[in-house]
């Protein structure tokens, strides 16, 4: 058994945008050249006419994946909650649209669906009878910047931050314990292991900044400031630097949202995983390994090994979209990256 | 995302209608990496030549349907805007666009979101008016494209 490994199709996304695959060819490379059998999937990108696909393309995907003897296994799903424009959808449309979504993903084979960390805990649990029905599991992310545990950690008042449920696991802790319910759960993402900003986006934020030493001052004083203050202080040093919230959220990281410590006492409920990263670079002195320099993988790796974690971790690329701005000459290889990272995830998984 | 792509290079047309130039178009994909409920597309930030054209002279063609104007847009909460799929934007201005090159400053105004956030009911009474950043989806700059108009 062990650690499986797959990949999220979201990781090809600029592959797909450009049409020089399409999900069969991603289907296929994951087969044919990663050796693995796990496939993720973003239904609004993969899902033709999502959120009514024809039965003709139901039937293909089902087909094609049993032609390969691939693992469907973890829908990602969303929560649009400005739809019909002349409300804001209730946590009961809410919780419609997710069984929606599990419907969907029962029709399509995946054993599991991925709500954002975003989605209320009541819209979970008013689904939970269906995603029993349908033998499907719910697996909500645990994504950067949350924790796993809160702690003793403060909630940011400001940015995205601000906007998260810190104590989102232990919610659905409590709600799997006070159900017995196996089918409601967790999604880490290794993004909660990122320690630094990668550098394609410090490259890309300095691509676009007026000026490009306020990126390295916030990058050399990050950990004296705490993110609610840096504007402030950013607005003082540098009057008039243009930057955005999200910008200076970004390069501001500078220690891990999770503890992998805390893995240990999830285990039991970890659905599925995203590996998540940015760049894949040779590690010096040891040829064909890679790493991405921004993320602690190997210690969150290891406490999974040692405990047992069996389930899949699903590669989820995200380093393309900070180089979308350059010429197609510029525009990293998404295939490759993937292969570099499954290289990681295979000699991490072994120990 | 997609910055120096959301506009085909080599889409930018005179639109004719009855016989008379009412203005261009151009094809574009959406700033994601998924499609979208179609109702959730709230128009352009359009800067052509130093000259902003507003959502109210915007129209969007996608799905086999002729050009839409956006508050028909936003009735569209069934239909889906595919990730794979272009559409194009239509801008009304009588006479078009002069032969040769043109410069155009376009930020996509999608109302995409992961959930709850503090502004919802406001969006729901005054959606963003495209240009400032919000509601920008995944790319929030301005995106500059040097297109040349074709026949």
């Amino acid at each position: 058994m062990g650690i499986k490994r797959g990949v999220s199709l979201y990781s090809y996304q600029q592959t797909q945008f450009f049409k020089k695959m399409d999900w069969k060819d991603m289907i296929r490379e994951v087969h044919d050249n990663l050796k693995t059998d796990g496939i993720e999937i973003i239904d609004e990108a993969t899902i033709r006419d999502y959120p009514f696909p024809s039965e003709q393309f139901i039937y293909d995907f089902r087909n094609y994946m049993a032609r390969y003897n691939m693992k469907a296994v973890t829908m990602d799903i969303y929560l649009d909650v400005h739809q019909f424009r002349d409300h804001v959808m209730n946590h009961r449309e809410a919780a419609e649209r997710l069984k929606s979504d599990i419907r969907l993903a029962a029709k399509l084979g995946f054993a599991n669906v991925r709500p954002l960390c975003l989605v209320p805990i009541d819209v979970i649990e008013m689904a939970l009878p269906t995603a029993e029905k349908y033998n499907v599991r719910m697996g909500k992310e645990i994504h950067a910047p949350l924790p796993i545990f809160k702690g003793n950690k403060e909630q940011p008042k400001s940015g995205m931050a601000s906007a998260l449920d810190f104590r989102m696991a232990e919610q659905i802790l409590e709600l799997a314990d006070r159900t017995g319910s196996k089918h409601v759960g967790l999604i880490p993402d290794f993004g909660i292991f990122q320690h630094s900003p990668s550098q394609v986006a410090i490259d890309y934020a300095k691509r676009h900044a007026k000026n490009p030493e306020v990126i390295d001052w916030i990058l050399e004083n990050s950990r004296d400031y705490t993110l609610d203050e840096m504007p402030v202080i950013l607005d003082e040093k540098f009057p008039g630097h243009g930057l955005d919230g999200g910008t200076i959220e970004r390069m501001s990281l500078h220690e891990m949202s999770g503890n992998p410590e805390d893995l240990k006492k999830i285990i039991p409920y970890i659905v599925s995983m995203h590996g998540k990263f940015y760049q894949m670079t040779e590690i010096p002195g040891k040829p064909g390994q890679y790493e991405d320099k921004a993320i602690d993988y190997e210690t969150p790796m290891r406490i999974l090994r040692e405990n047992g974690y069996e389930g899949y971790i699903d590669s989820e690329y995200e380093g393309q979209r900070d180089q979308q701005d350059m010429g197609y000459e510029n525009l990293p290889d998404e295939v490759e990256e993937v292969r570099r990272h499954h290289e990681m995830l295979k000699r991490l998984s072994e120990g | 995302m997609f910055d120096q792509y959301l506009i085909r290079k080599d889409s930018l047309y005179n639109v004719v209608e009855d016989g008379k130039v009412t203005g261009f178009k151009f094809a574009v994909r959406i700033a994601d990496y998924r499609g979208c409920f179609l109702s959730l597309h709230n128009g352009y930030y359009i800067n052509c030549d130093g000259v902003e054209y507003p959502r109210e002279l915007q129209r969007f063609e996608i799905n086999g349907k002729p050009p839409r104007t956006f508050e028909e847009i936003k009735t569209c909460v069934w239909e889906h805007w595919n990730y794979d799929d272009e559409g194009w934007v239509y801008v009304t201005k009588e006479g078009g666009l002069a032969p040769g090159k043109h410069v155009i400053g376009l930020q996509q105004s999608i109302l995409a979101q992961y959930g709850y956030m503090p502004w919802d009911e406001e969006w729901v009474k005054n959606p963003p008016v495209p240009g400032s950043g919000a509601g920008s989806g995944k790319t929030a700059a301005i995106c500059q494209f040097e297109l040349e108009l074709q026949e």
